[in-house]
């Protein structure tokens, strides 16, 4: 992910925006929804899973920017401070929607026997079926479903890292935690995911394997 | 480290194997845990497909008018010009 405006010579930094908007410059605020307005509306999606929210959500927080971006902190990465942000707006109109959710992510991850060796029960391997495009679409949809049941520190970062993929440090600077708390909550999400697709998974497998 | 489970595998090393930042030498050992158990390379196939469909997850299509929306909303709200 490329945040620091370093892609070409000719396009000005987050930082040469930030300071132009400061300054009352409009054209710098145009230029910085033009820039983040599709990232944003990604992230709010995410939480959201809605269009009309999501483009709500992302209209709040670019009126969020402009009202706030005098307490940004020059010296952080404009687009970490952003992007919470935007979580913060996509998750405070989630919250008018559905309450928090508590879902037991323990009840999902893998069960090991006294030896250590896998002793879940053994669900039938649907990773070949992805390469059908359809149904690779309905399980990302049917993942969808599942991130957004998570406690939001894991689902904060599996959409990150795995939907949006942002880089481990932006994520770690984002959500202010270290990479080994990331990548902790990053595989328990995974395991979560990967469990509950296995499992809805099991019945179209098993028709697959009859025919 | 002839002793490496599965537990370990799916639990401790997954994630560093996946991400690449596990160490040559480690990775060889993992490498060599999978070729010897069905079990954990069945689980390992389905972990690398749990990554590719969450990648089929950003939205499809942002809306085509989104920005110029996002501008009209904030100068409506701001009161003022941006």
């Amino acid at each position: 992910m490329k945040t620091d405006g370093s892609a070409a010579p000719a396009e000005p930094s987050d930082l040469d925006l930030v300071q132009r908007i400061k300054s009352g410059q409009e054209d710098a605020f145009e230029q910085m929804v033009d820039r983040y307005h599709a990232r944003v509306y990604s992230l709010s999606y995410g939480v959201l899973r809605n269009a009309e929210d999501a483009e709500e959500a992302t209209q709040d927080t670019f009126l969020t920017l402009y009202r706030k971006i005098g307490t940004f902190d020059e010296s952080k990465k404009f687009f970490s401070w952003f992007y919470r942000v935007a979580l913060n707006q996509a998750y405070s109109r989630a919250r008018r929607r559905r309450p928090a959710s508590t879902v037991p992510i323990e009840d999902y991850l893998p069960r090991f026997s006294s030896d250590g060796h896998i002793a879940s029960p053994e669900l039938p391997d649907w990773s070949a079926s992805i390469e059908d495009g359809a149904i690779a679409r309905e399980l990302a949809g049917r993942a969808g479903e599942f991130i957004a049941d998570l406690p939001p520190a894991y689902r904060d970062v599996i959409w990150m890292y795995d939907v949006e993929e942002m880089s481990t440090s932006d994520i770690a600077e984002t959500l202010e935690i270290s990479i080994p708390a990331l990548k902790s909550r990053l595989h328990r999400a995974r395991l979560y995911v990967r469990q509950r697709l296995a499992e809805i998974s099991q019945a179209p497998a098993q028709e697959e394997v009859s025919r | 480290m002839s002793d490496v489970t599965c537990k370990k595998f799916i639990l401790d090393l997954l994630v560093d194997y996946e991400d690449g930042t596990m160490p040559a030498e480690e990775r060889a050992l993992f490498q060599q845990h999978m070729e010897l158990c069905p079990p954990c390379l069945r689980f390992l196939t389905s972990y690398q497909a749990t990554g590719k469909t969450l990648k089929l997850l950003k939205p499809e299509e942002i809306p085509p008018d989104l920005a110029r929306s996002v501008l009209a909303f904030v100068r409506s709200r701001a009161g003022k010009k941006t």
